[in-house]
Formats: C-alpha cells, sequence, structure tokens
C-alpha cells in the first residue's frame, strides 16, 4: 500500500507514525507539522526526518508561520497545493491526517 | 486606588489552535476595561511567550495573504500599540535555534513605543510572581 500521512502538529504525532506500516510511505508537512522541517531543537532535526518515507512540506503553510523553503531541511520538498493535489492522486493509494 | 496584574503566558504554537491569539486578544480587551474602574484603578496585562509558544513570534508571517487571516505577528504588533509588556523566553528561543533576530520586537510603523523583550526565564517567572492572576493558554 502506499500511504501519504498528513503530519499537522509539532507535537504529538510520533508515536502514531511508528504504528504505520506501507510499502511506499509519504510524510506531508502541514499546518504546525511544518515545523518538523524546519525546526532543529537543541541543534536536532526532527525525528521523523529519520524515517524510511518522502518529505513534503506546503510552502503556503510554511510562509504563514513566518517560514520560508530556505528553512527547511534538504530530505524534504517544498510544495504549493497544486502540487499537493498531484501528489496524493497520482502517488499515493490512501491517506491518513495526524 | 489598586492595581490588577494579569499575567498571560502562551505556551502552544500558532494557528493550529485558537489559544494563543485568544491570549493576545484577551490581553488586548483587558485594556478597554477602565469604564467598569474606579478612578485611579488600574488593570495591567503582561504577555510571556515560552516554550513552543515562541513560535507565535516569528515575524513575517503571512496568514493574511495565504488564508486572510490576521497574523498572530499583527496581533503581537497591536498588543505593544497599546503599551503592553510582551516578553519572549531566551532559552525557549535558543532550543528552537532561533534568536533575536528571528522575532518581532517593535511595532514602529504603527508609531508603537513598546518593544517585545526576550529575557531569561527567570525573568519571567518573577512577572509570574507579581501577578494577580495568571492565564494559560
Amino acid at each position: 500500500m502506499k500511504l501519504a500521512v498528513f503530519v499537522s502538529d509539532y507535537r504529538l504525532t510520533a508515536d502514531t507514525l511508528e504504528r504505520l506500516t506501507s510499502d511506499k510511505l509519504g510524510i506531508i508537512f502541514v499546518s504546525n507539522g511544518v515545523y518538523h522541517a524546519t525546526i532543529k531543537e537543541k541543534g536536532n532535526s526532527s525525528a521523523l526526518l529519520k524515517k524510511n518515507a518522502q518529505f513534503y512540506v506546503l510552502h503556503d503553510d510554511l510562509e504563514t508561520r513566518g517560514l520560508g523553503g530556505s528553512d527547511i531541511a534538504e530530505n524534504v520538498k517544498l510544495v504549493s497545493y497544486g502540487e499537493l493535489v498531484e501528489l496524493i492522486f497520482n502517488d499515493y493509494e490512501k491517506l491518513a491526517w495526524l | 486606588m489598586a492595581t490588577v496584574k494579569l499575567g498571560f503566558i502562551v505556551q502552544r504554537p500558532p494557528y493550529k489552535s485558537e489559544n494563543p491569539k485568544l491570549a493576545l486578544t484577551h490581553a488586548i480587551a483587558s485594556q478597554s476595561v477602565e469604564m467598569y474602574l474606579n478612578d485611579g484603578d488600574l488593570v495591567t496585562a503582561d504577555l510571556a511567550f515560552v516554550g513552543d509558544g515562541v513560535l507565535n513570534c516569528l515575524k513575517n508571517q503571512k496568514a493574511m495573504d495565504k488564508y486572510g487571516l490576521t497574523s498572530t505577528e499583527s496581533h503581537i504588533k497591536s498588543a505593544l500599540m497599546l503599551d503592553l509588556s510582551v516578553m519572549v523566553c531566551k532559552e525557549d528561543l535558543e532550543r528552537f535555534g532561533l534568536s533575536e533576530d528571528d522575532v518581532v520586537l517593535d511595532a514602529e510603523e504603527f508609531g508603537a513605543d513598546m518593544v517585545t523583550k526576550v529575557v531569561p526565564y527567570s525573568e519571567i517567572a518573577k512577572m509570574m510572581e507579581d501577578s494577580n492572576h495568571l492565564l494559560f493558554f
């Protein structure tokens, strides 16, 4: 199964993600989830970014919070709303929202 | 003559929940109660951003451009315009790899004299001790 997971919070979602299994996993950072893509807490990137997954972050939600494309980790792809729709229709079979 | 000191502590990041914005709007609204007070009585409000709450203070928020929402940044500037004390925890900013350069420091464009203060947590703790009422958001 190809699963895309929207991560919309900065806290509390890591445990749930550990329990999800799929052949292909996409993690899409939206809302306050965008901090996973940008913030280095105590110098460390988010533990989520170590997972075996494709990572995406919604540009609009970054800019809403005063962040930008230059702030994101190297393994995270910046996507627009349009690109996000393409992604979930073409690359993934199931969606989950955390 | 009495002064009631309110302390608003924001500990959640912006936008996902209404809490941070409620803290700001409540603190701002607290300055409109003068008509109900006796002469010489005062209500003061201090705002402090701690923990994940410091993320509310990042500048260049584009919530209005992207979603038609008043940004937390503009609420902070409104608070400064009303001469509210706004404090941001230095240790928590540093924990996120952020500094004073990254946060909303003033509302000069609106003529505000007050500026945001990036302070050690001990200073926020002192404010909390001095407050008559503490409200956590």
